[in-house]
């Protein structure tokens, strides 16, 4: 199950956070986030094998936790989007997937000519669109 | 790096050493505790050999000298297992030990980014952790399944005062005194035994001692043996004994009771003593142990038929045992090997022990003893770390071992623990930092808070460390172990933890996390008492508008809370609550413009400059006047100041917004100001100020009273508000300056909630931005103003104007001017925006009773409306008569017409203007007024006019109203044609019929009149009076006519006129009407309300320069059976153009087909009272009698009559004037006829060329109906 996804500017800072879960644990969500841009920042600066991955956007397991498991995604703009599981083994496809549809919905909430970049996104659209890939991605995993 | 050099390296050279177990008699121990010391306490300083250059030889046959060697000394009674509490206790000791000396730092600001990253490792990393660490290992000491901390030696002590001292030896070593270890069977209890008499020489010479010493060597072995000299010193205090301890103080010796009877000797007696022991007998029995232990191990293990053997033995062995594998004592082969290794180890044959501890390793593997296993795993980690060889088995192996530990359950947690340590350590000193604060946390996780805190710090520090350095997993951690440290009571160390990770948060938008980080410290701060500290802290918070309302609420309790604590007010620069939209601020001074009420202030600055275009002077010449007069004219131009008037009250719009969801208290909104009373530029600066004093906060009265008695220059307002949840409101706060000088605003100040003042400056860099959008002075946030000389100035309303109006409502109204000042003013003027919907009225309207005033009186004088006042409606520029001056102190009204024109909403601009009766620095002002109006649309009224076919120059009128208010009726009054051309009337013997009086809501009604030219037609109903302009609507009768010729009526006609001709695309209008009905109250206590409709341009529908009429007799008695009848009729035909005309007349005999074509669906819709109420039918409408009436005649393809004069006929006509042209019509048979089939085509001639409308150059008609009965004759 997925318990939270964010969205993170290109200087760090967060433009979407929605946790998932009934739990009041949107602070300790806040800091996994943070501490995962962490790594972001790390793979981002120090590429291990730059030319498959040049072209990558998907991130993959950022930040293994006890309880959650972290996955990331950069686009062209540096704009990250994270992922907290708690699911254990995730398969990097559907990840992937996951991200493909979760970006789809950021560039057409940001598109909007309303939204100014760099803030927060409030726009209601986007949250319940999310919401939807989210609860397809638990069912996914599922079936 | 060396490893042995390595803080790992340096950590297992000194605790992992030989142990030297130590038994005392209680007299040897009373000795030492003379000196305030334990026996082990007193040798253990010198248990540590820097140089000790001893030549060592194990299983190799090579021998390699050790330089540097300890030995633990440690009581019998503490060769145990520590209990778990205990070992906790003192834990926590340590990390409270710490606490202390961490508060002065907390006092100081939090560290910034910068401060962290200077700082040496060693400092991030204090040495209390470091402490704490050995100390959590140690709690594992004396563990069954190791053996390096089993005793090596036992050193037994005799005092020389004990009586039989040798038999004192055998009880010391008594079986039932020694530690479990030697008598479970664990470790082997034959170990190296070391007999020691202690002398003290206060008690006499050494001969007993040295007696003794020689018994001793006879019995119990001559090396074995020692005599020990101590407390030589006579002199109790022993201040040079102090002196030779402080080389030692260092190891952690502490002389609790400063007398120490060791002097110098007795130290080098036991400094050589324990070299001795050390070197003699330590080492070479270890030495000799590993040889010992390497040949059996050798002849039991090694060689592939004991590995054969070995296995199968273990195979037919393997039965399920206890859970932690097999016993194994002290003779079995395993605990002989690891003997071997740990000896090994401990003397740094790193070789031997890993070969050894491998060998072991399997055989615990197939045991399943999986504790030992660990064990042996970790030992060969840290040997090939030690070895500084592969690294990565070093890391597989203390993997192994930390993983084997947790997976054992419970008994091997804290063993885990300190796996992890040397790990952690192992990989900090390979630089694998984040390897490293891994490790640290995965152990916290196992450990009670208090212990994973310290841990979780760690982490941290790793995090900072490793490069790249990740700065937000610090900060992730600290506040881990921050929240552990307050969980397990450490608030200090909690605060500290926190305190470090702000800077992470601190530029990032992260304010979920930031809020978290900020009330903690903020909280703990305050539980620890430093309440300044605290309460910074929550400021920071306090304002966080996304949070909760129930954190919003624990916020802001705790926040009063610790500010209460404190009992003091505290003063707070930028308080974050309320917000103070500074964006919004606007400064209104009133120089020589003045407002009416506040809200006329946000009116744009353009749009009063638009309208007081005409009125004042324009301002470029007026500037240079006053200033020129001035004198001191320099620092008006220098500062570009605004200017205020000393005793009038500048006032400061600003926005205050409450970011929170709970109400808060904002009490005491005061401006801060300075006023200068030099007017030199420089001297505003440093000249003399006066600030708002700081006896504003104690005074809690708003009085302003106070600070005139204070002689104060000037007076500030003061407010308090309580601002509900996210409640955004707008105050204006005010500051009456009194004397003349430079008045600054400097800031705000309030008090939240009676605790907290706030205050808040201007900033100075707003007057740049200003400048840049070009805005005007008034605009922009200039905080310095000029206060010049008291003027006079004029205040002033429009009383009860509404601000909902029905369309066309009429009113008369009274606009009220007060000088407040006591200088007359003189020379009024005044412009109003909507002349069409206010209209200034005469000196004489304001007695005036309302609405009776308008009605037509019986010697009306039709000639009031002079040309004058057109012209100054036109303008729209309203000057009052010359004499009027108001005089200070005095009111002054003059009456106003409302008229409500059309629906919709409405902005009244008016500007008065006025000049200072005496000379001043500005010599006039306008008072701006502005008020919306809503106008609401009531009736509807609309006119359709179509030329009467049977009367010349006559019109029918149709005027449709409808109501189209939602609850109101309204009755109609009278409808009148403006001017003296027209004649309205009734239809022709219509007259008995009463009309529709009133309209109720949503309802509509048609009535039907007819209008007549009176200036053409000179005919006889001119005179007849029955026949006026009004016609009388209501029942009430000619008593209730207004006179739509007087004033504010006939002005608002003019103007709807005007503003009508604008929007109508008729080029010529024929007349124009004005419906005045009234409302009908519900309750009569209302006044009389007058509605007048204006509706101009009115013209007929088609409009032809040509009238015609067919005139003869109706009735014609004819005798068909003598000869067929001749009609003589004849067609009138008129010319109403302004230009000749020539008219053809074509009868023709059969033009049926053609009528049959006339449009059916305009006459279905102008039958009825009630139709289809909508806007285009409005205007499609037509009252077309001729279409309905010339349908009959259809059915006969053949006329009964012919045309028997001529067929055509054609005749010029002049402007305005009439000709006849003769018709005669044949007629067979009696009968009714229409003599309709003729047509007429005119053609104008327009004298100049073009100007005519083409439309009516030229064009045709058909004949009109015209019956005629024609009767057979007698």
């Amino acid at each position: 199950m997925i318990v939270c996804v964010a969205v993170v500017g290109h200087q760090n800072n967060p433009l979407y956070l929605q946790s998932f879960t009934e739990a009041d644990d949107a602070l300790k969500l806040h800091h996994v986030v943070h501490c995962s841009l962490d790594v972001i920042d790390e793979r981002v600066n120090n590429p291990k094998k730059s030319a498959p991955t040049l072209n990558e956007t998907f991130l993959g397991l950022l930040y293994p936790t006890e309880n959650y498991k972290v996955y990331g995604y950069l686009t062209n703009t540096k704009v990250k989007f994270l992922m907290v599981t708690t699911d254990l083994d995730v398969k990097d496809a559907d990840a992937r997937n996951f991200f493909r549809k979760f970006h789809a919905a950021y560039v057409d909430a940001v598109s909007n000519p309303f939204h100014v970049p760099g803030k927060k996104i409030a726009s209601r659209s986007f949250g319940a669109r999310v919401s939807t890939i989210v609860k397809s991605f638990g069912s996914g995993t599922v079936g | 790096m060396d490893p042995l050099r390595s803080y790992l390296g340096r950590l297992l050279l000194e605790d992992v050493t030989p142990v030297v177990m130590v038994l005392t008699t209680p007299l040897a121990e009373a000795a030492c505790r003379k000196s305030g010391l334990s026996f082990v306490d007193m040798l253990s300083p010198f248990s540590l050999f820097k140089k000790i250059d001893v030549p060592v030889r194990t299983a190799s046959d090579q021998p390699y000298r050790l330089q540097q060697f300890k030995i633990r000394m440690v009581y019998a009674s503490d060769v145990r297992k520590q209990d778990r509490e205990v070992a906790d206790a003192r834990i926590k000791l340590v990390v409270s030990e710490a606490n202390e000396k961490a508060l002065p730092d907390l006092l100081s600001d939090p560290p910034q980014l910068k401060d962290v990253l200077n700082k040496p490792e060693a400092e991030l990393c204090p040495l209390w952790i470091k402490k704490f660490n050995r100390e959590l290992i140690r709690t594992l000491s004396f563990s069954d399944h190791e053996t390096f901390d089993h005793p090596v030696a036992c050193l037994l002590v005799v005092s020389s005062k004990d009586k039989e001292p040798i038999s004192k030896f055998a009880d010391l070593f008594n079986a039932n005194q020694l530690p479990p270890l030697l008598n479970e069977g664990i470790m082997d209890p034959q170990i190296l035994k070391h007999y020691l008499v202690l002398h003290e020489q206060q008690d006499g010479p050494q001969e007993i001692a040295v007696n003794i010493l020689a018994e001793m060597r006879t019995t119990l072995g001559l090396n074995d043996c020692k005599l020990l000299s101590i407390n030589s010193s006579t002199q109790a205090d022993g201040s040079d004994a102090d002196n030779s301890w402080s080389t030692y103080k260092a190891h952690g010796l502490h002389n609790h009771e400063g007398t120490c009877f060791l002097n110098m000797d007795d130290l080098n007696e036991i400094k050589d003593f324990m070299q001795d022991f050390a070197s003699n007998h330590i080492i070479p029995y270890m030495e000799q142990k590993i040889r010992v232990l390497n040949q059996q191990v050798a002849t039991t293990r090694k060689g592939f038929r004991n590995q054969i053997k070995n296995l199968w033995w273990r195979k037919r062995d393997d039965v399920p045992e206890a859970a932690n594998g097999p016993m194994y004592t002290f003779t079995s082969i395993e605990s002989q090997i690891r003997v071997l290794s740990d000896y090994a180890f401990m003397l740094r044959d790193y070789e031997l022990a890993l070969s050894n501890y491998r060998l072991l390793s399997t055989d615990y593997k197939l045991d399943k003893a999986w504790k030992r296993f660990a064990g042996v795993q970790e030992m060969s980690g840290l040997c090939y770390f030690m070895l500084d060889q592969s690294r990565k088995d070093a890391e597989y192996c203390m993997e192994n071992a930390f993983t084997t530990y947790l997976r054992i359950g419970s008994s091997g947690q804290r063993n885990a623990t300190r796996c992890g340590l040397w790990w952690a350590e192992m990989l900090k000193t390979r630089g694998q930092h984040r390897e490293a604060s891994t490790v640290y946390f995965r152990i916290s996780n196992e450990e009670p808070s208090l212990h994973s805190a310290v841990l979780l710090e760690q982490a941290a520090c790793c995090y900072l460390l490793s490069s790249p350095r990740m700065l937000r997993k610090y900060g992730f951690h600290l506040i881990l172990a921050g929240n552990s440290y307050y969980l397990s009571d450490q608030k200090q160390h909690a605060v500290r933890a926190y305190r470090n990770a702000l800077f992470v948060y601190k530029q990032n938008p992260w304010s979920y996390i930031n809020n978290h980080v900020h009330f903690n410290v903020g909280r703990w701060y305050g539980v620890l008492g430093i309440f300044d500290v605290a309460i910074k802290h929550l400021l920071e918070v306090i304002a966080c508008s996304h949070q909760s309302l129930t954190t919003q609420s624990m916020f802001l309790n705790d926040f009063f809370h610790f500010v209460q604590s404190t009992g003091e007010k505290f003063d707070v620069y930028k308080l974050q609550l309320p917000v103070f939209n500074m964006s919004s601020l606007r400064v209104v001074n009133e120089d020589h413009r003045t407002y009416a009420s506040n809200t006329d202030v946000d009116v744009n600055e353009s749009i009063w400059q638009e309208l007081e275009e005409e009125l004042i002077p324009s301002s470029s010449v007026v500037r240079t006047n006053w200033l020129d007069t001035q004198p001191k004219s320099s620092p008006f131009r220098n500062n570009k100041a605004c200017v205020c008037v000393a005793g009038e009250a500048v006032k400061l719009n600003v926005e205050l917004k409450n970011p929170l969801q709970i109400s808060v208290n904002v009490s005491g909104i005061s401006l801060i100001c300075q006023l200068s009373t030099n007017l030199n530029a420089s001297g505003a600066e440093t000249g003399a100020l006066t600030t708002a004093p700081e006896e504003d906060i104690a005074n809690t009265k708003p009085s302003i009273s106070t600070f005139e008695s204070d002689g104060n220059n000037f007076t500030v307002s003061k407010l308090d508000i309580v601002l509900g949840g996210g409640e955004t409101k707008r105050i204006q706060l005010e500051v009456t300056p009194k004397v003349i000088g430079i008045l600054k605003l400097v800031g705000i100040r309030w008090t939240l909630s009676d605790s907290v003042v706030g205050y808040q400056y201007f900033e100075v860099a707003t007057q740049k931005k200003n400048k840049k959008g070009k805005r005007g002075a008034r605009r922009s946030l200039n905080t310095n103003l000029i206060v010049i000389k008291g003027l006079p100035k004029l205040t002033g309303y429009i009383e009860c104007l509404p601000t909902k109006a029905f369309t066309g409502d009429l009113q008369l109204l009274t606009l009220n001017l007060r000088n407040q000042s006591e200088h007359a003013v003189k020379n009024i003027k005044m412009k109003i925006s909507h002349p069409r919907f206010v209209i200034p009225g005469d000196s004489s309207d304001l007695d005036l009773e309302f609405p009776q005033c308008l009605r037509k009186h019986v010697q009306s004088d039709s000639n009031t409306v002079s040309e004058g006042t057109k012209e100054n409606v036109k303008g729209s520029l309203f000057a009052f008569p010359q004499g009027i001056k108001i005089q200070g102190g005095a009111t002054f009204s003059w009456p106003i017409w409302f008229h409500a024109a059309t629906p919709g909403n409405f902005s009244l601009y008016l500007s008065l203007y006025y000049e200072m009766e005496s000379t001043t620095d500005i010599p006039y002002r306008t008072l701006r007024m502005h008020y919306n109006v809503e106008v609401l649309p009531s009736l509807d009224v609309s006119f359709a006019i179509s030329m009467c076919s049977s009367r010349l120059q006559e019109y029918i009128v149709r005027m449709d109203v409808i109501n189209k208010t939602p609850s109101d009726s309204f009755a109609l009054n009278q409808l009148s044609c403006v001017g003296t051309k027209w004649a309205v009337s009734t239809l022709p013997s219509r007259d008995s019929i009463s009309f529709v009086e009133t309209i109720p809501a949503n309802q509509a009604v048609s009535c039907f009149f007819k209008i007549k030219d009176l200036s053409t037609s000179s005919c006889i109903e001119a005179a007849d009076g029955s026949c006026g302009s009004d016609i009388v609507l209501s029942a009430g009768g000619s008593t209730d006519v207004f006179d739509v010729s007087r004033t504010p009526i006939t002005d608002f006609h003019y103007q709807e006129r005007y503003q009508q001709g604008k929007l109508a695309k008729v080029p010529r209008g024929l007349l124009d009407f004005i419906l005045i009905s009234k409302a009908v109250a519900v309750n009569s206590s209302k006044p009389e309300q007058l509605l007048s409709h204006h509706t101009c341009h009115c013209s007929a529908l088609s409009q032809n320069p040509v009238w015609w009429l067919m005139e003869g007799p109706r009735t014609i008695t004819h005798d068909f059976s003598k000869s067929c009848c001749e009609a003589n009729i004849q067609l009138v035909i008129h010319n109403s153009s302004e230009h000749n005309t020539t008219v053809r007349v074509v009868t023709s005999d059969c033009m049926a087909e053609k009528t049959k074509t006339a449009p059916s669906h305009e006459s279905a819709t102008g039958q009825g009272g009630w139709y289809d109420v909508s806007l285009e039918n409005d205007i499609k409408a037509i009252a077309s009698t001729k279409g309905a009436h010339s349908q009959k005649q259809s059915s006969e393809s053949i006329s009964p009559f012919v045309w028997c004069s001529l067929s055509s006929a054609q005749v010029d006509l002049k402007p305005d004037s009439s000709a006849k042209i003769p018709l005669k019509v044949c007629i067979f048979a009696p009968g009714t006829y229409d003599f309709s089939t003729y047509e007429l085509h005119w053609k104008v001639h327009s004298s100049e060329s073009g100007h005519v409308d083409e439309n009516v150059t030229s064009g045709g008609g058909q004949g009109y109906p015209f019956y005629v009965n024609v009767l057979q004759g007698a």
